[in-house]
């Protein structure tokens, strides 16, 4: 039993209170969900892919081996498709945060009464649905649809040569960029925003001009906000399925669509499956461990 | 997809709890009517509920609703309830799972024997479906394996290539149009591992494309991978694939007969063109899942989509064929384009019907390569 | 202050550059607006007359009704879990001393980085492990997307009760137990009311994540339409395209009025309520 005293310089004495709300019994239940719901079904996925479970229809002995690990690594279609989904994704999360920086530098720093409205306007759409947003350019970007049809009303473009917009891998990066920007803003705001305005004005006394103290001061203390928004992006991207589905085409087949047929689409293949989505986990996993010392939460735990 | 009305279905079993009760009760009284009554009895315990029926997008209460109305007429307590399959091997995994538990549902005839063998279906008893006897010999027996009737046919159609005339001047009657150089995104696939092998298998003069060896499927494998660019996508919804054609995305569809009679419908100059290899055809087949609770309410469902009446519907409103060979459409056009007046149309050599094809599993995998690549 | 970061015109060109990237952002519904009352099946330019015909179709459309309802019903089943969950472990990170905070918080937050995808399969394949989709009731498929939402949802209801349960002055919460009250008494008539914004604010984020995501439902739904699933398979049917064009702007247009009056509620809630 815990006896809490949160106090910090208390003088008086302090009757311990009934300690009904212990660590253990708040903890208690959080962790229990996620262990149960969280990390033991990441554990069967484990289990599928090196043939300890499988699905009864499939054919064949069963039991541990790391066949379709060592398919999957040494064959090159799938890390091939792993790769060019890396790209694609780098690609996004690297345009993505160069729009957005200099919105939550302009939100953060340029002194503009209604910040928080304007952040508040910048990430609205990030809160509304994904799928409406998607259907939105999926409507725009089509043969005939309003961009096509602007272009030719306007002459730029012949109606028997329209800009093939749609189905290509262009569409999946563009639509992909358009969901995430307004939520990337957000870390790269918080970063600047918690900049100390005392050290720009230092390094202005000390002769340097405002791109200067940029370079030297803003952007190297603003580093976890970037690399923060970078990972918000990178991550999720690198596991899309919906967009490429619906805007992609043959060209925008990604690592993620691969995945979902071996689940849903084409022929139950769980084995095969379980060891694409965990190879992506892996990844994902490294990636966030790697750039958490850069990232300096900002004091969400306190010690 | 509204969840059924699950209130009806606990009321149902409490009624039928009481009248299972009374007449259990009767029946003790009665003696010597015990046997009719637990005939009775158990038609009545046994089958209650909406009927769940697994089927293809299209065919549920999002158009197809005509093909069962009969069904829905007779027993409006046991309304069908749809869940989508996107196609045979999603439905092997729902049913696997157990995401879905289905009375019945609807793969295609290729599909039969894997299904039959399997152990997740039973046969079904002909006797119980009145229209079974208008049903096409030809298909009926491809329904059936080892003498039992697995599968019972429903639509049937064809699978080939359609094509604009006004911006598509084919080489030639064949395959080969599906990997034309000049047609660069303009050209849809089928999302279907085995369909696209076969194409190409057929295309070669594969003798079986549905059994090839290793070294035959590479060659696809590497042949597909190699045409992959001249196409615009790979389609897996056919609405999308006709919106797509009807709005000049894509010239040339690898697509079925009601693809063809939807695209004449709204005024394009479109050709579906029947190759010299001999397009491959496809059946439709019900088939019954081993444990439903709901066997005679099945039986009727599909007695009434085999009915004269469903036929001509969906030969008039899909442009499908169907396996009642009275069936016949309103339209002569229809009827002489998609030979729905032939019975033989299906079987060779006039075309390649789906068969088995034991090493499906592979096939499939290197389509997902194919597509990966 | 200003012009150390920004010169004038550096401000006035990245005010350019935020507006034109607004516009960017929403430009896109705004066309889905004027197209939900295009006279047209095909959403095309030129347009073709004023018509409400596709709301009074969506309207009508019992299924698509059926997809919301069951929306609603996962997204105020899994908020609540994951509020709940969420105060707890807030409570635990903030006002109590433990050692392993560091990898226990962690972990509670560790769900953010998992991509939907490889979530919703592991999910799955849990289900069928353990035998829990043998019932395809409704409430149980129901329950099947609760349990992943809650799991997606804690991050979020932890990253906003947190901040505001340091804030929440911890000597008000000693002045209680002085007086004799469990932690359970104070926390209900002491910390919960001062927290009140913040698990509004963390009910509504939970909210409106769940009720858009897809991903993860679409593995473990079986047969249970939400909407984002309705939505995907209206997306891939044209047919259906100017009626859930209708509809994506009646979500989106409520979704933004929502959340930006949450967040406002919020504000002036929290400078009500004062304790700083």
């Amino acid at each position: 039993m815990e006896v809490t005293s949160p106090a910090e310089g208390a003088p008086r004495k302090r009757i311990a209170p009934s300690a009904d709300l212990t660590t253990p019994s708040l903890l208690g239940l959080p962790l229990a969900w996620l262990v149960v719901f969280f990390l033991v079904p990441i554990g069967i996925v484990a289990a599928y892919s090196v043939d300890v479970l499988h699905l009864p229809i499939t054919l064949g002995p069963h039991g541990f081996t790391l066949q379709a690990w060592h398919d999957f690594l040494h064959g090159s279609t799938y890390l091939g498709l792993f790769w060019k989904s890396v790209k694609l994704s780098l690609i996004v999360s690297a345009v993505v945060v160069l729009f957005a920086y200099p919105l939550a530098y302009y939100l953060a720093l340029s002194g503009t009464k209604r910040k928080y409205v304007l952040l508040l306007l910048l990430i609205a759409p990030f809160l509304t649905s994904y799928l409406l947003r998607v259907l939105a350019w999926k409507v725009l970007l089509g043969d005939e649809g309003p961009i096509n049809s602007f272009l030719f009303s306007t002459g730029l473009r012949s109606p028997d040569h329209p800009l093939t917009l749609i189905d290509t891998r262009f569409a999946v990066m563009l639509v992909l960029g358009y969901i995430w920007l307004p939520f990337v803003a957000l870390p790269i705001f918080v970063s600047l925003e918690s900049l100390d305005r005392r050290l720009l004005e230092a390094a202005s006394d000390l002769g340097a001009g405002r791109l200067q103290a940029f370079w030297r001061v803003t952007l190297p203390l603003s580093a976890p906000g970037v690399f923060a928004a970078f990972l918000f992006v990178f991550i999720p991207t690198l596991g899309e399925f919906v967009t490429p589905s619906l805007v992609g085409g043959t060209s925008g087949y990604m690592y993620g669509n691969a995945i979902v047929s071996k689940f849903q689409t084409g022929f139950p293949d769980w084995k095969g499956g379980s060891v694409l989505a965990l190879f992506l986990l892996g990844v994902v996993g490294l990636l966030t461990v790697v750039f958490a010392r850069f990232l300096q939460p900002k004091q969400v735990v306190t010690e | 997809m509204t969840e059924g009305p699950d209130l009806t279905e606990r009321e149902l079993s409490r009624n039928d709890l009481l009248k299972l009760a009374a007449a259990a009760g009767g029946a003790a009284l009665l003696g010597t009517r015990a046997g009719a009554a637990g005939a009775a009895l158990s038609r009545l315990g046994a089958e209650s509920g909406r009927l769940q029926v697994l089927d293809w997008v299209g065919y549920g209460n999002d158009g197809g609703q005509a093909m069962s109305a009969q069904y829905v007429k007779r027993y409006p307590k046991n309304k069908p309830q749809f869940t989508v399959m996107a196609n045979e091997a999603d439905a092997l995994g729902k049913i696997t799972s157990h995401a879905v538990n289905p009375d019945l549902f609807r793969p295609y005839v290729g599909w039969v024997k894997y299904f039959a063998k399997s152990g997740l279906v039973q046969p079904w008893d002909p006797k119980l479906i009145s229209n079974f006897k208008n049903l096409n010999p030809f298909m009926v027996k491809a329904g059936q394996y080892k003498g039992k009737q697995y599968g019972i046919p429903a639509d049937w159609g064809f699978d080939s290539i359609l094509y604009r005339t006004d911006k598509v001047h084919p080489k030639a009657d064949s395959f080969s149009l599906l990997f034309d150089d000049r047609y660069k995104g303009k050209i849809t696939w089928y999302d279907d591992g085995v369909e696209m092998f076969c194409v190409v298998g057929y295309l070669f003069g594969v003798k079986n494309p549905y059994n090839q060896t290793d070294a035959q499927l590479k060659r696809a494998k590497e042949f597909l991978i190699s045409k992959k660019h001249l196409v615009r996508n790979i389609w897996t919804s056919e609405a999308t694939m006709n919106t797509d054609f009807a709005s000049g995305n894509v010239w040339i569809a690898y697509a079925w007969p009601a693809d063809y009679w939807t695209m004449k419908g709204k005024g394009l100059k479109v050709r579906y063109m029947l190759p010299k290899e001999r397009p491959i055809a496809w059946v439709g087949m019900f088939m019954l899942l081993k444990n439903t609770p709901r066997y005679h309410l099945a039986h009727a469902y599909v007695d009434a989509w085999s009915s004269t009446k469903s036929g001509k519907w969906l030969e008039d409103n899909y442009g499908y064929g169907h396996a009642n060979t009275k069936a016949r459409p309103s339209s002569s056009d229809l009827l002489r384009a998609l030979r729905l007046g032939n019975p033989r149309a299906v079987t060779e050599p006039n075309a390649h019907l789906d068969r088995d094809t034991p090493r499906r599993e592979l096939y499939l995998k290197l389509w997902e390569e194919v597509k990966a690549s | 202050m200003t012009d150390v970061a920004l010169s004038r015109s550096g401000a006035r060109l990245l005010r350019g550059f935020f507006l034109l990237v607004v516009l960017f952002l929403y430009a896109p519904i705004v066309i889905l607006l004027i197209f939900s009352f295009n006279n047209n099946n095909i959403p095309a330019f030129p347009l073709k007359g004023f018509t409400l015909h596709w709301y009074h179709q969506f309207l009508t459309n019992p299924e698509l009704q059926g997809a919301l309802e069951n929306s609603a019903s996962v997204a105020a089943l899994s908020s609540l879990g994951a509020v709940a969950l969420g105060v707890l472990a807030s409570i635990a990170l903030v006002r109590r001393r433990f050692r392993g905070k560091a990898p226990v918080s962690a972990f509670l937050l560790s769900p953010l980085v998992i991509p939907y995808l490889v979530f919703g399969i592991s999910l799955l394949l849990l289900f069928q492990a353990v035998g829990f989709p043998h019932a395809v009731g409704h409430w149980q498929t129901l329950l099947r997307v609760v349990i992943g939402h809650v799991v997606i949802s804690l991050p979020y209801t932890i990253l906003v009760l947190m901040p505001r349960l340091q804030q929440i002055d911890v000597s008000l919460e000693e002045a209680a137990y002085d007086l004799g009250a469990s932690h359970l008494r104070t926390f209900r008539s002491i910390t919960l009311p001062l927290l009140l914004p913040a698990v509004v604010s963390a009910y509504l984020i939970a909210f409106t994540t769940s009720f858009d995501e897809y991903a993860v439902a679409s593995f473990v739904k079986g047969t249970l339409q939400t909407f984002p699933i309705y939505l995907y398979a209206a997306l891939r049917d044209p047919y259906q395209l100017p009626q859930v064009i209708s509809v994506a702007v009646v979500v989106i247009t409520i979704s933004l009025i929502v959340v930006i009056a949450a967040e406002v509620g919020r504000r002036v809630a929290e400078r009500r309520l004062g304790a700083l």
